[in-house]
C-alpha cells in the first residue's frame, strides 16, 4: 500500500511518518505501507495527473490532502466514495468545523476521512514583551497594536545582530496565506460570497487585509526569502513573537517560556486559520480495503492522540481531542477562547485554486519588496486581475 | 596508481554510470553518493533562477532520506556571492551559521522552438546550484575537498546533460506515440462527433490538461456553431451556441490574430484550426483550475496535430454535405427515394423481426398540375416547399418522409397501425389545409392546398416494400376517385370493394 503524504513534521516527517506506520504495522503485519512525502506545491499538481497514470508512474492508495480539497477531487473523480466502501464509516464523533470538509458538497457521502488539524495562533517571549509592553495581551490583540510592539521591540534590540522582531515560521521565508487569511477576514471580507457566487477578493476590504499582513515584512519586522535556518529564531533570541499553527511546545522544549495569543485582529474579534488533514482513497486503489483499515486505524483515540503529538497538532475526533485539551490547563485556556473563533475555509471546488492564485501574488509580493520596488498599486492591480480570475472560475465550477 | 581525488573520482564517474529516466532520480543517486562521501548532514539541489536572482529548491537529501521540493526561495541576495560563485564555481556560504558549501552544475538541455510552422531543436544553457551542509559538529570543509567537491560537480553536470536528453527523447516519443494514437482514432471516423470526442478525451488524458474543449466555427471564423468539451471529471458536453456578441468577436479575434504564440505561465491556450484559407474552428486547453503551465513542447505538438485534426474536420464535413446533397431533395428538403428505400428495408426487416406494426403513407397534391399550369412553376415549387415543412414538421423522429417523384411524397411510420396511421393523416391534412397560396399571384382570390392520402400496413395489407407501396398507392387512387382532399387506409377500401362485388 503507498502512501502519499505531506511534511507534517517538516524535515522530520519520514522518521515520523515511520514510528506511526510502526504502530500500525504491528497490528497488521501482512499490509506493506511505503511512504512518499511531497511539499504541497507538489502533491497539488499530482492530484490533476494521478486519474492518468503514466506506466511509469505509481498509483497511490491513500493520500493526505488539506480539507478544502475534498470538493474538487470529488468533481475530479479522483477520491473514492467512503461511505460506498464502508456504509458503517460514520463522521458523528468529528469536530464540528471539520465535519462539512468530507462530504461531497450537497451530500452526505463521506470521500475523505479527517486525520488532525491545527490552528494559526501568536506566540511570544514574555521575558523580550515584558520590555516593551506591561499588558501584551492587550497591546497584542489588534493588528496596529502588534505593528507598535514589532517597532518598540525592533528599538529594543537594535544592537543584536540578525534580530527581527518576528520570526518567519515559513520554512523558506515566503509570505504566507495561512496568516494573511485572519487579517482579511477582520476586515470583514473573504474568499467567496457565502452563497458561493462571487468572490470578495478585488474588494477594498480584502486589499486592506492583505496590506496589514504585507505590512510585516514591508517595515522590516519579520525577514522574508531567507530560509529558515539562515536566521536566528525565537530560541536562539533573535525574535520575539511567531505566528504558527504550532503550538509553541517545540520551544518550551529548549527551555524557552513561551505564551499564546490568539492572532490579532485587524477589526474587532479575532478570527484564527483552522486547517484540516483529511485521508482519501484513490478510486484507481488495488488496495481500497486495506486503505480503509489505514483510515479507520487512524481515527481511533489513542492513534489519532499519538500522531497528533508527535507533529504538534490537534486529534480531529471529539474523545480524543478532550483527552488531549484536558490534559493541560493551560493549553485548554489559551486554545479554547483561540478555537471559539476559528474559521476553515469553503469546501467547493476552486478553494484550492484560489489559494494557489493568492499564494503566486503574495510570492510576487515578496520579490518586490526584497528588491525594494513594492508598492500598495502594484498588490492592488494583482488583487483586480485576480478577483476576475476567480470570478471565471466560480462561474465554470459552481458549487 | 590514480591518486586519491582521481579515484574518487573514478567511483562517483561508476556509481552515476546508469540510465537515469529523469533529473530526480540521478539526484536521488547522486545527493546521498555526496553526503557518504564528505559525511554531510544535508545535501540540496537548486535550479537557479538568473533572471528572478532566485534558486529553487527542487530536492533535499538529509542522513535517512532524499525529498522531492518544489519551491522557489532566495537564499542568494548578496551579488558579491553569487558572482564568486560564477567564477570559482564554488563557494562557501556567509550566510549559515554552520560550514556550508555552494557549487555550480552548469549544463546543457535540449530545447525547441516553433518558427514560421517549423520546430527547430536547439541546446539551452542552464544552470544549477549543490549545497553540502555540516550542521551538526560544524566540521569546516577543507581546501581538498573543495578542489573534489568542483570535480564532482562537473561529473554532475555531465551526468545531468545526458539524462535530459534522454528523457527529452522519451518524452517526444510519448508525445508522438499519443499523436499517432489520436491520428489514428480519428482517421478511422467519418461520425464526426464519435471521432471528435475520443479526441478531446485522448487529448485531455495524454496531455493532461484540466478541460479541453473544440470550438466549430463557420468557413470564415465569424461565428461559433458548436462547442464540445471534456471537463475536469472526463465528462463530455456538446453545446450549440447562440449568438454570443461582442465576446465571441473579441475571442475570434484572439484565435484567429496571426501573431499568437506561446507564453510560458500561461494556463489556457487557443490552436486555430485551418485548411487553406479555410476557418474550421479552434481547440482550446486549459488548467485554470490546476493552475499548471502548459508546456511549450505540448503547445507545439498539439499545433502541429491541429492542422491534421482540422483537415480531418474538414473532410469528414464535406463528407456529410456529399452525403447530405446526395441523400436530400434540394427543393423540399425531404430525403430522396434512394435513401428511402434504404431505410424502409432495415425498418421492414426489424418490423418482421421483431413483430411490429409499420404503415406507409402516400400522398400528393390535390390539383398540383393545375397549380403549376395556372401560377407557374414558381408557385408550384413554393406549394412543394411549403407542404414538405408541414410533413416535416408534424412527423415524429422515427418516421421517415420522402419525396418520391414530382408532387408525390411517401412516409414510413414504424411502430403504427392503420388506426393510429389515420391520425397523422387527418392531423397533415388539417395543417396543409390551412396552407394558401399567395394572393398577389392569385389575384386576391384566397386558394387552398389540399392534399390526398393512402395508406397501407404491415403485415396486414402487405410483407414486402412493393407490395405495401401498392396497397398504399390503391388506396390513394379511391381517394382521388371519390374527390380528392382525404386520406383512405387500403384495408378499408378493399372491404368496400369486396363488399360492392359481393353486391
Amino acid at each position: 500500500m503507498i502512501l502519499w503524504v505531506l511534511p507534517d513534521a517538516g524535515d522530520r516527517s519520514k522518521e515520523k511518518y515511520a514510528d506511526f506506520i510502526a504502530r500500525f504495522k504491528k497490528e497488521n503485519p501482512s499490509i506493506d505501507v511505503s511512504v512518499r512525502v511531497f511539499t504541497r506545491n507538489i502533491l497539488w499538481r499530482r492530484m490533476f495527473t494521478i486519474k492518468h497514470p503514466t506506466y511509469e508512474e505509481e498509483i497511490p492508495d491513500i493520500i493526505q490532502i488539506p480539507h478544502y480539497w475534498t470538493a474538487l477531487l470529488v468533481r475530479e473523480g479522483v477520491a473514492a466514495n467512503l461511505s460506498e466502501l464502508d456504509p458503517g464509516l460514520s463522521l458523528t464523533n468529528c469536530l464540528v468545523p471539520l465535519k462539512n470538509h468530507c462530504y461531497q458538497p450537497g451530500t452526505k457521502d463521506i470521500y475523505s476521512y479527517p486525520w488532525w488539524f491545527d490552528v494559526s495562533a501568536l506566540h511570544y517571549r514574555p521575558d523580550h514583551l515584558k520590555l516593551v509592553s506591561s499588558n501584551p495581551a492587550k497591546d497584542l490583540s489588534t493588528w496596529n497594536g502588534l505593528l507598535k510592539i514589532c517597532a518598540a521591540l525592533r528599538e529594543k534590540f537594535k544592537d543584536v545582530p540578525g534580530y527581527y522582531p518576528v520570526q518567519n515560521s515559513d520554512w523558506r521565508g515566503s509570505l504566507s496565506m495561512r496568516h494573511a487569511l485572519p487579517c482579511v477576514w477582520g476586515k470583514g471580507a473573504d474568499l467567496v460570497s457565502a452563497d458561493f457566487k462571487n468572490t470578495s477578493v478585488g474588494t477594498r476590504a480584502f486589499k486592506e487585509g492583505l496590506r496589514a499582513y504585507i505590512n510585516l515584512a514591508l517595515n522590516d519586522y519579520m525577514p522574508i526569502l531567507r530560509e529558515r535556518g539562515s536566521l536566528g529564531t525565537m530560541a536562539s533570541g533573535k525574535a520575539s513573537l511567531i505566528l504558527s499553527r504550532k503550538q509553541g511546545s517545540f520551544n518550551a522544549r529548549r527551555g524557552v517560556q513561551i505564551r499564546t495569543l490568539p492572532v490579532p485582529t485587524t477589526g474587532t474579534s479575532s478570527q484564527a486559520y483552522l486547517s484540516g488533514m483529511n485521508l482519501f482513497i484513490n478510486t484507481l486503489s488495488q488496495e481500497k480495503k486495506n486503505a480503509l483499515k489505514f483510515i479507520k486505524f487512524c481515527a481511533r483515540p489513542e492513534n489519532q492522540i499519538a500522531y497528533a503529538s508527535m507533529i504538534d497538532a490537534f486529534p480531529a475526533f471529539e474523545d480524543a481531542f478532550e483527552r488531549v485539551a484536558f490534559a493541560s490547563p493551560v493549553r485548554l485556556q489559551t486554545y479554547s477562547n483561540i478555537l471559539a473563533s476559528a474559521r476553515t475555509l469553503p469546501n467547493i471546488t476552486i478553494t484550492g485554486t484560489i489559494m494557489e492564485i493568492l499564494k503566486r501574488i503574495l510570492a510576487l509580493c515578496a520579490t518586490q519588496i526584497v528588491a525594494g520596488k513594492f508598492s500598495a498599486s502594484f498588490l492592488d492591480k494583482q488583487l483586480d486581475g485576480a478577483a476576475k480570475e476567480i470570478q471565471q472560475l466560480l462561474s465554470i465550477y459552481e458549487g | 596508481m590514480l591518486d586519491r581525488k582521481s579515484y574518487t573520482l573514478y567511483k562517483f564517474h561508476k556509481q552515476l554510470n546508469q540510465s537515469f529516466q529523469d533529473k530526480r532520480e540521478l539526484l536521488e543517486c547522486a545527493l546521498p553518493a555526496l553526503r557518504n562521501l564528505f559525511k554531510l548532514d544535508r545535501a540540496y539541489f537548486f535550479n537557479w533562477q538568473q533572471d528572478r536572482a532566485m534558486l529553487s529548491l527542487r530536492m533535499m537529501c538529509t542522513k535517512e532520506y532524499c525529498m522531492d521540493k518544489q519551491e522557489d526561495i532566495s537564499v542568494v541576495n548578496e551579488p558579491a556571492f553569487l558572482k564568486q560563485l560564477i567564477q570559482y564555481g564554488i563557494t562557501e556560504t556567509t550566510d549559515l551559521s554552520y560550514p556550508a558549501v555552494y557549487a555550480l552544475l552548469k549544463w546543457q538541455r535540449p530545447s525547441m522552438e516553433l518558427r514560421g510552422g517549423e520546430v527547430h531543436t536547439f541546446m539551452q544553457d542552464r544552470v544549477g546550484v549543490i549545497r553540502l551542509e555540516r550542521f551538526r559538529k560544524g566540521r569546516a570543509f577543507t581546501a581538498q575537498e573543495l578542489d573534489l567537491i568542483k570535480a564532482l560537480a562537473q561529473e554532475i553536470s555531465h551526468n545531468l546533460r545526458n539524462t535530459e536528453i534522454d528523457q527529452a527523447k522519451n518524452q517526444r516519443l510519448n508525445v508522438s506515440t499519443a499523436l499517432n494514437d489520436l491520428s489514428t482514432i480519428f482517421a478511422s471516423s467519418l461520425r464526426l462527433n464519435d471521432g471528435l470526442e475520443l479526441i478531446l478525451k485522448g487529448v485531455q488524458k495524454y496531455f493532461r490538461f484540466d478541460r479541453v474543449r473544440l470550438y466549430l466555427t463557420d468557413a470564415y471564423g465569424r461565428r461559433i456553431k458548436s462547442i464540445l468539451g471534456v471537463d475536469v471529471s472526463g465528462e463530455v458536453t456538446h453545446e450549440d451556441v447562440p449568438h454570443m456578441g461582442e465576446a465571441e468577436i473579441e475571442l475570434l479575434k484572439e484565435v484567429f490574430e496571426p501573431s499568437v504564440t506561446y507564453r510560458s505561465h500561461r494556463t489556457v491556450f487557443y490552436i486555430p484550426l485551418k485548411v487553406q484559407r479555410n476557418k474550421v474552428g479552434f481547440l482550446a486547453f486549459d488548467n485554470i483550475l490546476s493552475r499548471r503551465a502548459i508546456g511549450y513542447l505540448d503547445y507545439i505538438s498539439l499545433q502541429q496535430f491541429a492542422s491534421q485534426m482540422a483537415l480531418c474536420i474538414d473532410n469528414t464535413r464535406l463528407f456529410e454535405r456529399v452525403q447530405e446533397l446526395s441523400n436530400y431533395d434540394e427543393l423540399t428538403k425531404l430525403p430522396v427515394r434512394r435513401y428511402f428505400n434504404e431505410k424502409f428495408s432495415e425498418e421492414l426487416y426489424r418490423a418482421k423481426r421483431f413483430d411490429l406494426n409499420l404503415s406507409l403513407m402516400i400522398m400528393d397534391i390535390d390539383f398540383f398540375k393545375q397549380i403549376n399550369d395556372t401560377y407557374g412553376h414558381q408557385i408550384g415549387d413554393w406549394a412543394l416547399q411549403e407542404v414538405s415543412k408541414v410533413v416535416r414538421g408534424c412527423l415524429r423522429q422515427t418516421d421517415v418522409p420522402c419525396r418520391f417523384g414530382g408532387d408525390e411524397m411517401v412516409i414510413m411510420l414504424p411502430r403504427t397501425n392503420g388506426e393510429e396511421a389515420k391520425l397523422i393523416a387527418e392531423r397533415l391534412q388539417e395543417r396543409i389545409t390551412a396552407i394558401s397560396l399567395p394572393t398577389r399571384f392569385t389575384e386576391g382570390k384566397e386558394v387552398h392546398l389540399s392534399i390526398s392520402q393512402g395508406i397501407s400496413s404491415f403485415p396486414q395489407d402487405g410483407t414486402n416494400a412493393d407490395e405495401l407501396l401498392e396497397k398504399a398507392d390503391r388506396a390513394l387512387y379511391v381517394v382521388k376517385q371519390n374527390g380528392r382532399g382525404h386520406y383512405a387506409v387500403y384495408r378499408e377500401v378493399a372491404a368496400q370493394a369486396d363488399q360492392a362485388e359481393k353486391k
